[in-house]
């Protein structure tokens, strides 16, 4: 067995060798677990631990998303900037299918986008304040008038996506399709692949607010709840990116 | 000196030691002698970029046939050295890090610099004046030149209208274009020696590769651009174009062939296609 | 044992087909990658084979056309670039043994990464099924050019194959992102006490470093996968340009350009084949310090140059595209920068050099195949500066020269660590031992094979012979090449029949294998610590890191014990 000692030192500093000496930093976050309630191991890992692991898995999995994000819209902008030779007009000509969004509907989802953002902040902080009390081993008390701020988030979430889809419905009556043009098929695309993440979000809010009334373990909701306010947020604001990058280039 | 671990036979180092550093040696030799007889090797270039590229090419191959060489024989060199007890506890050292960083980056450099002046000299000079133009188009699995005869210019085409290589219009030229009647189309690209030629490349379908060894020359021909390349013949003779691009099923034998002609012959050429054209 | 409950039940879940244990989803990756470098290898028997015959029936499959010859070659390079070099060492190796080495008894997020494993499967399976389909598999080679790859007509395979190969490979990106975040928060997050970013083994530095390119490139991958399929299935013009006549009809798309996909897929490939190849490099560094040992000659300037390949990885796309059509001036950017990759690379192999110089080496089977990774590495990089020119590349792309230099220094070296790391591992994975005479001899036909099947395919190139030709009968200079091709087939049929000495040493020992013990390499990093296989991750025993995974030669600390030449990295500190 080996002894556990805090202050590990070597006494030569290798100049280039594996790893000088050391103070031991990671007093946090070793010994493995799981990402669920499930197959609980004797190894316990304190929920702080798992919160913090979740953020960093969250943070990586934000950046796979932007840059994923980046590639369509840097797809998009040279694209556009693509001429090609016409041999019915005798000349080079750029793709000149303008398209006018409609923007009321536009702005008030995103109203409501942010607004989601908002209120899921605030579910995310009522859970933190009560996780103070579960880290203390109390049951969390349950207040008479709570918000209740989650189910409020999963609302204007599905409003949401149902107004993105009014927008489509609005463009389809119009009669311009993904394939209509550079623009449009880039508007169906990224509004469509953002909208599918959202309501990836979206289900696990679901989960969240529903799993208030099973059996499962308060610390795993309230990870769930904080670490989706972060993708919940990026999503918002990824939006707001998008809703530039249309506007900017709409012909 | 013999190592013996626990779990595994017995294995006498300093006899792996010896075969692999003789057979390094043997794999470097076979490979050094390869490339020093190269009984296959480039076809004799004939354009006036060949020299240079091929020049750099061998220079190339004389810097980093060197490096491969010592890379080699110092891997197996430093499997034959006795261990050294002194050695044993070297964890690195910055100022052979630093050396060697140098020495290579300036190696790499300075013949990246050499070959970068040659493709400024080859990509970012324009065609000479009196330079031939050509348009090459690149299908399914057949080369098409196209010249633009006495008028010198091109008919529009629309393959998507006209496109009938059954009916002689590959191309699609528009048979309503006047500059279009005397373009003539040729399967094989004939060239007139000492003349720079200026290709306009195009695909029709999808994308090819024009690849003529001997010219030293490679250009992608892509749907929906125009790429132009040129470069100057300097010897009469027939030399062979090969698809690098794949292209579906049939790229391997989407070839063709370039006839340099002397300028005369070259003329006598373009005039007999006149008379079969029109 | 003082509870034995938890134990049973560990290893109950370790019997489950759908467990969530890091070990069992690491073998589960090794072992798809098995099945897919069979395949892939059996596939690149049939294309030497009809190349030299083309009038050759093959057993099953009949004669061999033209057609069939391209879908083989698209399913070789996808197979072994996605599911075997970016599936064993990173998601098999690096799932086993990343939290074992870093003192972790699980990944950070064990669903997540069975989720990835069972993608990655029927990504696989995918894949294979476009065989079944009328047209048969995608024939437009594994970087799918568009408009090839997006125009059903363009030829047979490009149908339903073509849909099956992008589907397949956009189900391969999302498995590697859920992957690669778990590498990340792995390596962030659940390291040992004391195991400090500079005292983990140059393995995890690698699997680190590859997560983030993983990260990156297959995101972008992602998102190009999904305009392809829409420009094909949904009417869209992302890639595919106005004004096309493909097989006699019009094509209806307008705008689109197909440099645009060449420049997605190119700023995924390039990181890629990196990808592919780092933790390969990990591996040899870390083997070659094993059994010289002696420690790692320059373990910061090999971290250093391990994220200076992994930033400069993604500047260097364009240098795939010199003839391309791109504008020439970038033609210098990315020479130049290409160049600047180079630098990194060549610290590495000065390294493993340094790390070599004065060892007390023992020749073991892993030991061997990390000293051929080193010679094919020098062998196949060294063509990398001279295709970085464009001016040469402007004769070399798209010739057997690039075949030679990825097959060098991508196919072969990166098999060439797979198989040093099977070797080594392989105690700690089955508790036996692998056949050291047999190993001996698989070492010795694969390394005198691959150098005969692949140097001699930089004079095909010189020559002028195109990539991606069925047959030689096309052009006549190409023709003129047949001896060299036929040398090369049987070169490459003595190697692959010397694979099976590998198959069948690694079957036969899984079961008969003289017992291994638990540090049969006398290794000091942490895997080492545990039965062989392990049972139960760490327990209750987390491990408390004192020392650099390097301690390798008696010298170096005031004797603890004098008959061991190495320090477990957990060894109490100061004694
Ligand atoms: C693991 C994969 C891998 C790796 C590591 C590399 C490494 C490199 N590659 Fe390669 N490459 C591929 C896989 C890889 N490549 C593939 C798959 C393709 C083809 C894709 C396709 O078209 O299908 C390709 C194609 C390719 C091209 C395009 C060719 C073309 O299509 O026309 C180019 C051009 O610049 C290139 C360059 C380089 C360079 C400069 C390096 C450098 O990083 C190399 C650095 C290494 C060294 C320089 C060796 C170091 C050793 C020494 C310096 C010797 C030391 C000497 C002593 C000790 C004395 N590669
Ligand atoms: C990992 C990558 C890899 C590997 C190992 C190989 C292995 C081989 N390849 Fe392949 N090849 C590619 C990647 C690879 N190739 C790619 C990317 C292309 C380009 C495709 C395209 O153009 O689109 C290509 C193309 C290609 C061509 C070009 C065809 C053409 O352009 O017309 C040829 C021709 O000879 C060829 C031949 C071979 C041969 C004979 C082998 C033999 O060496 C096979 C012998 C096999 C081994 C020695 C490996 C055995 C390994 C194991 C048994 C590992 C065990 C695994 C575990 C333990 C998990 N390959
Ligand atoms: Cu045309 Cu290949
Ligand atoms: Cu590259």
């Amino acid at each position: 067995m080996p002894r556990i000692s805090e202050h590990v030192g070597i006494e030569r500093k290798p100049k280039l060798g594996g790893g000088g000496p050391g103070k031991i930093p990671h007093r946090h976050g070793y010994g493995g677990g799981d990402d669920g309630d499930h197959g609980q191991r004797d190894d316990f890992v304190s929920p702080k631990d798992r919160l913090r692991r979740y953020r960093i898995g969250m943070a990586a999995a934000i950046v796979a998303f932007s840059t994923f994000f980046i590639g369509m819209a840097v797809s998009y902008l040279l694209r556009l900037g693509v001429t090609q030779w016409n041999p019915d007009l005798q000349k080079s000509v750029r793709d000149s299918h303008p398209l006018a969004l409609p923007y009321l509907r536009l702005f008030i989802n995103s109203l409501v986008l942010i607004m989601s953002s908002v209120t899921l902040d605030l579910a995310r902080r009522g859970l933190l304040a009560k996780s103070e009390f579960s880290v203390m081993g109390i049951a969390p008390p349950k207040f008479k008038t709570e918000v209740p701020w989650l189910g409020i988030t999963v609302i204007l979430g599905f409003a949401f996506l149902i107004g993105q889809l009014l927008v489509w419905n609005i463009f389809r009556h119009q009669g311009i399709y993904l394939s209509s043009g550079t623009r449009s098929g880039f508007f169906y695309m990224l509004t469509g692949a953002h909208a599918a993440h959202l309501a990836g979000g979206l289900l696990v809010l679901l989960w969240a607010s529903l799993s208030n009334f099973m059996r499962t373990r308060f610390e795993s909701r309230q990870i769930a709840v904080e670490v989706t306010a972060w993708y919940w947020h990026f999503m918002g604001v990824l939006w707001i990116l998008i809703f530039g990058l249309l506007h900017f280039s709409r012909g | 000196m013999i190592n013996r671990s626990p779990d595994h036979p017995t294995i006498r180092s300093s006899d792996s030691s010896l075969l692999i550093f003789l057979s390094l040696l043997l794999i470097t030799i076979v490979t050094v002698y390869l490339f020093a007889v190269h009984p296959w090797w480039f076809p004799a270039g004939v354009s006036s970029s060949s020299a240079g590229i091929d020049h750099q090419f061998v220079a190339a191959l004389r810097v980093l046939g060197a490096l491969f060489i010592a890379g080699q024989f110092l891997l197996g060199l430093v499997l034959l050295r006795s261990p050294s007890r002194k050695n044993r506890s070297s964890r690195g050292s910055w100022p052979l890090e630093i050396t060697w960083t140098v020495l290579i980056a300036c190696i790499f450099f300075w013949f990246n610099l050499a070959g970068n002046r040659l493709w400024s000299e080859i990509k970012l000079h324009l065609p000479e004046e009196d330079a031939l133009q050509v348009e090459v188009t690149g299908t399914q699995f057949q080369w098409y030149f196209r010249y633009p005869g006495n008028d010198g210019k091109f008919g529009h085409t629309n393959p998507q209208r006209f496109a009938r290589p059954e009916e002689g219009n590959p191309l699609g030229i528009d048979p309503d274009d006047p500059d279009g009647k005397d373009d003539i189309v040729s399967t094989s690209l004939v060239l007139p020696a000492g003349q720079d030629v200026d290709l306009i490349l195009r695909a029709n379908d999808v994308i090819h590769g024009l690849f003529i060894p001997a010219m030293r020359f490679k250009q992608d021909t892509v749907p929906g651009m125009t790429t132009h390349a040129h470069f100057k013949p300097l010897q009469a003779g027939s030399y062979e174009i090969a698809c690098s691009q794949l292209c579906g099923l049939g790229h391997y034998r989407m070839r063709a062939l370039i006839q340099v002609l002397t300028t005369i012959e070259f003329k006598q050429w373009l005039n007999s296609r006149h008379a079969s054209g029109s | 044992m003082q509870r034995p409950t938890p134990i049973t039940t560990e290893i109950a879940s370790r019997r489950r087909l759908f467990s969530t244990d890091h070990k069992v989803v690491g073998l589960q990756y090794f072992f798809l990658s098995l099945a897919a470098v069979l395949v892939g290898m059996m596939l690149s028997l049939l294309m030497r084979i009809h190349i030299i015959w083309p009038k050759a029936t093959i057993p099953l499959l009949g004669e061999i056309k033209p057609e069939n010859y391209l879908a083989y070659l698209t399913m070789h390079g996808t197979l072994m670039i996605f599911f075997v070099l970016s599936t064993a060492p990173q998601n098999g190796f690096g799932n086993y043994f990343l939290p074992l080495q870093l003192g972790a008894s699980e990944m950070a997020f064990p669903r997540l990464n069975m989720a990835g494993f069972w993608i990655t499967l029927l990504s696989f399976l995918v894949l294979l099924a476009a065989f079944f389909v009328p047209g048969g598999a995608s024939l437009a080679g594994w970087t799918q050019y568009s408009p090839l790859s997006a125009i059903a007509s363009a030829g047979p395979g490009q149908g339903l194959g073509t849909d099956l190969w992008l589907l397949s490979i956009a189900l391969f990106c999302l498995a590697s992102i859920l992957s690669a975040i778990n590498f990340i928060t792995t390596t962030l997050k659940l390291r040992g006490r004391g195991m400090t970013l500079m005292r983990m083994p140059l393995t995890c530095w690698t699997w680190f470093v590859t997560a983030i390119l993983t990260l990156l490139a297959f995101s972008v991958l992602l998102s190009a996968a999904i305009m392809l399929l829409l420009d094909r299935n949904a009417g869209t013009s992302f890639f595919v340009p106005s004004g096309l006549v493909v097989s006699g009809s019009p094509v209806e798309h307008a705008g689109g350009s197909p440099l645009l996909w060449q420049h997605l897929f190119w700023f995924f490939g390039h990181p890629e084949v990196y990808i592919a190849i780092l933790p390969g490099m990990g591996m040899t560094s870390h083997l070659l310090s094993v059994f010289s040992r002696k420690p790692v000659f320059g373990y910061k300037a090999m971290v250093g140059a391990t994220i200076a390949i992994g930033v400069l990885g993604f500047s260097v796309w364009g240098h795939h595209m010199f003839v391309s059509g791109m504008n020439p001036y970038a033609g210098f950017a990315f020479s130049t920068l290409t160049t600047a990759i180079a630098v990194p690379s060549a610290i590495k192999t000065f390294n493993w050099l340094g790390t070599l110089w004065g060892g007390h080496f023992r020749f073991t089977v892993p030991f061997l195949f990390s000293i051929g990774f080193v010679s094919l590495f020098i062998s196949g990089g060294l063509t990398g500066p001279m295709l970085a020119q464009p001016a040469l590349d402007i004769y070399l792309h798209d010739t057997y020269f690039v075949v030679a230099h990825f097959h060098l220094i991508m196919a072969m070296a990166g098999v060439f660590a797979i198989f040093a790391a099977t070797y080594f591992w392989f105690p700690k994975m089955f508790g036996r031992a692998m056949n050291h005479r047999l190993g001996v001899l698989h070492f010795w036909f694969t390394l005198l094979g691959a150098y005969s099947t692949f140097m001699p395919m930089h004079l095909l190139g010189i020559a002028g012979n195109p990539r991606r030709y069925s047959e030689l009968t096309g052009a006549q200079y190409v023709a003129a090449l047949a001896p060299l091709h036929k040398f090369i087939t049987l070169a490459a049929i003595i190697t692959i029949g010397a694979q099976f000495l590998f198959l069948a040493n690694f079957f036969w020992s899984m079961f008969k294998g003289a017992p291994a013990g638990e540090n049969p390499w006398q290794c000091t990093t942490l895997e080492w610590r545990l039965s062989s296989p392990p049972q139960h991750g760490f327990g209750n025993n987390l491990p408390v890191v004192h020392h650099g995974p390097y301690e390798y030669g008696s010298a170096e600390w005031n004797g603890t014990a004098a008959q061991e030449d190495f320090l477990m990295q957990d060894a109490p500190a100061n004694p």
